[in-house]
C-alpha cells in the first residue's frame, strides 16, 4: 500500500532509511545487544569472556550494595520526579495568568539550569556546598542559622537530599514550561465557564487544569524517571557515590564495577537491570496516568 | 504604576514570590560570576561581598592553566559534525518514516525508539570495546560517531512528525509535475522544514556540548577532552583556588547562556514539540 504520493519501490525507499539505521545499528543498537550478552558472562576485559548465564544477576540480587543503590535511586526520585512535578504544575498555574512579557521573563530564568551540562552543575554545586568557603553555609551563618551550616556533601544523613535538591533545581523550570504549554492547549471556555459558575481558583485547578494536564504529567514523569535512573554526571561530580555509599546509585555502581574493578559482566548486568527498570516504570506510568487524549502517544 | 493598583493583593504577593523564586534559581550563576572576578583575598571576605575591583585575570589564568583553548576547540570540532550529520541523517530517515513504505516498519520504529529509552550508560562498555577494536579510542571519531548514532532516534522522530504536518497537496502537485523524490526533498520539503531543523539543531548542539559520559569513557588523552571534561579535571587541580575555578566554569557555560538567550523562544517551542511527541 502506498503511504503517500512520494512513496516508491521498496528497494529505492531503503536508500533513505539505510544510512541512519546503519549508524544507529553499529553504535547504539549493536552495543545494547552486546551489553545484554556481556551481562551473561564474567569478563575482566582481557581474557576470554566466561559464560555464567544469569550468575551476574543472581550475584546482584544478593549484593547489599546493589540494594543500597536501588534504595538511594528510589529516594532520589522524590527530588527528580515528584518535587519538580508538583512545583512545576503549581508554578505553571500561577505564571499562566501573568502578562506575556512577565511570563516570558520568569520562564527564561526558571528554565536556565536545564540547558547546562549536569557535570558542570555538579562541580558548581560542590563548591556552593563546600563546608569551609561555600556560599551556602556562609548564607546560613549570615542569617543566624549558623547551627545548620553542615558539611552537606560529607554528611551521611543530609547528602542525599543535598544532591537531590540540585536535581529539583535543574528540573522544575523545565516541568513548568511543559505544563504551561499544556495549559495553553486547554480550551479557554472551560475556565470561563468555571468562573461563571463561581468556582474558586483552587477548585478550577483541581477539577479542570489538573485532569486536562494528564498527558503532560505523563511526559514529565517519563522524562524525569528516565533521568533519575540514568543519573550519573551530577552525582559523580558531586560525591562519587559517597560518603559511605550514601549517594550510591546503580549507574555509579556500574562505573565502579566496570571501569575501576574490571568486572565488566557484572557492570553490564547493572546496566541491563537499569534499562529493564526504565521500561517497567514507563509502562506503569502509561497505564496509571491514563491516555485520555488519544491523539497523543 | 496605575496598573499595579488594579491588581489584587493576592496576585501582587504571588508575583513577588514568583520573582523571588526566579532570583533564587539563578543565584548560583550570579554567585559564580561574582566569584570569578574576585581575588583570592576577596573570597575570604565572604561569598556575597563585592571585590574592590574586578579581577579579569582569573579568566586568563583559567583559560591558560586549564587548557581551555584545547577544550573549547575540541567542543567545536565535535559539535559541528555531530549536529550536521544528525540533522542530515534524521532528514533521510525521517522522510522514510513520514512518507515511504518498507518492510518491518513498526519493528524498525520500535528498535529506534529503544535508543531513546536506553541510556548511554547501559551500552557504554560494549561501545568502549567496539571503539577500541576499531582503533578509535582517543580520536575525534570516538567523540563524534557515537553521538551521531545516539542522536538519530530523536532526529528521526522529531523530523518525521514535522514532515507529516506539511500540506500533502504541495507534495502531490510536485509529483504530478514529474519531479523526482530527491528533488522534492531538496527543493520543497527541506525549505519548509527549516524552522523544525533549526530547533532540532539547537537541541543537538546543547546535548552534544554538554555530553559527559562519552568523552569521559572514550577519551583519556587531554588533547581530545571537551569542555565539561576539562572542567572536571580542572576541578581536581583548582579546588582551593576558587576564583580561577569559577572563572573556568563561566567559560564553559557562557556559550550556552548566550545561545539560550538568543534562541530562547525556539528552545521552548522545540521543547514542547519534542517532549509531547
Amino acid at each position: 500500500m502506498k503511504r503517500s504520493a512520494l512513496d516508491g519501490s521498496q528497494q529505492t525507499n531503503f536508500i533513505y532509511l539505510l544510512p541512519g539505521l546503519l549508524f544507529y545499528a553499529a553504535f547504539v543498537f549493536g552495543p545494547i545487544v552486546a551489553a545484554l550478552g556481556l551481562s551473561l558472562t564474567s569478563w575482566d576485559g582481557l581474557s576470554m569472556p566466561k559464560w555464567v548465564g544469569l550468575g551476574n544477576y543472581a550475584d546482584l540480587f544478593s549484593d547489599s550494595r546493589f540494594y543500597i543503590a536501588l534504595r538511594n535511586n528510589a529516594e532520589l526520585m522524590i527530588f527528580y520526579c515528584v518535587l519538580p512535578l508538583v512545583l512545576g504544575i503549581t508554578l505553571a498555574a500561577c505564571v499562566w495568568n501573568l502578562k506575556q512579557r512577565e511570563q516570558l521573563a520568569l520562564r527564561t530564568f526558571l528554565f536556565l539550569p536545564y540547558i547546562m551540562p549536569t557535570a558542570v552543575l555538579g562541580i558548581i554545586w560542590a563548591w556552593l556546598y563546600n563546608p569551609a568557603f561555600g556560599p551556602f553555609n556562609q548564607f546560613l551563618r549570615a542569617v543566624g542559622l549558623g547551627a545548620l551550616a553542615l558539611p552537606w556533601l560529607g554528611d551521611f544523613n543530609f547528602v542525599l537530599p543535598a544532591v537531590g535538591i540540585v536535581a529539583t533545581w535543574y528540573f522544575f523550570g523545565f516541568c513548568m514550561v511543559i505544563f504551561l504549554t499544556g495549559i495553553q492547549r486547554i480550551d479557554p471556555s472551560l475556565f470561563d465557564a468555571a468562573k461563571v459558575d463561581g468556582a474558586s481558583g483552587r477548585k478550577t485547578f483541581f477539577w479542570i487544569t489538573l485532569p486536562l494536564l494528564l498527558p503532560e504529567i505523563r511526559v514529565v514523569l517519563l522524562l524525569t524517571v528516565i533521568a533519575s535512573i540514568k543519573s550519573f554526571d551530577l552525582i559523580f561530580t558531586m560525591t562519587r557515590g559517597g560518603p559511605a555509599n550514601a549517594t550510591l546509585v546503580p549507574n555509579i555502581y556500574m562505573y565502579q564495577l566496570g571501569f575501576e574493578l574490571n568486572r565488566f559482566g557484572a557492570a553490564a548486568a547493572i546496566a541491563i537491570v537499569g534499562a529493564i527498570l526504565t521500561f517497567v516504570i514507563n509502562y506503569a506510568i502509561h497505564r496509571l496516568v491514563g491516555s485520555q487524549n488519544k491523539g497523543r502517544t | 504604576m496605575s496598573r499595579w493598583s488594579n491588581i489584587p493583593a493576592g496576585t501582587l504577593f504571588l508575583r513577588i514570590v514568583l520573582w523571588l523564586l526566579a532570583f533564587v534559581t539563578i543565584t548560583p550563576f550570579l554567585l559564580l560570576l561574582l566569584t570569578s572576578i574576585k581575588s583570592k583575598a576577596d573570597v575570604l571576605q565572604g561569598a556575597f561581598a563585592l571585590p574592590a575591583y574586578p579581577h579579569f585575570e582569573n579568566y586568563v589564568d583559567a583559560w591558560n592553566a586549564g587548557h581551555f583553548n584545547i577544550y573549547f576547540w575540541n567542543s567545536i570540532i565535535v559539535v559541528i559534525p555531530v549536529v550536521a550529520a544528525s540533522v542530515f541523517l534524521g532528514l533521510l530517515t525521517g522522510f522514510a518514516f513520514a512518507y515511504l513504505s518498507f518492510p518491518f516498519r513498526r519493528t524498525l520504529f520500535a528498535i529506534l525508539t529503544l535508543g531513546m529509552m536506553v541510556p548511554a550508560e547501559a551500552f557504554i562498555i560494549p561501545l568502549y570495546y567496539e571503539m577500541r577494536y576499531l582503533g578509535l579510542i582517543n580520536t575525534y571519531a570516538a567523540l563524534i560517531v557515537p553521538q551521531i548514532a545516539m542522536s538519530i532516534p530523536f532526529s528521526t522522530i522529531f523530523l518525521a512528525s514535522a514532515m507529516q504536518q506539511l500540506p500533502e497537496e504541495v507534495l502531490e502537485a510536485a509529483v504530478l509535475d514529474g519531479a523526482g523524490r530527491f528533488y522534492i526533498l531538496r527543493k520543497i520539503v527541506i525549505p519548509l522544514m527549516v524552522p523544525a531543523m533549526s530547533t532540532l539543531a539547537l537541541f543537538l548542539f546543547i546535548w552534544t556540548w554538554n555530553e559527559f559520559l562519552i568523552p569521559f569513557i572514550l577519551v583519556n588523552d587531554d588533547a581530545y577532552r571537551t569542555l565539561p571534561l576539562g572542567m572536571l579535571f580542572f576541578q581536581g587541580r583548582y579546588t582551593v583556588n576558587t576564583p580561577v575555578l569559577t572563572a573556568g566554569a563561566v567559560i564553559v557555560i557562557f556559550p550556552l547562556i548566550v545561545t539560550y538567550l538568543v534562541f530562547q523562544r525556539r528552545f521552548i517551542a522545540g521543547l514542547t514539540a519534542g517532549a509531547t511527541k
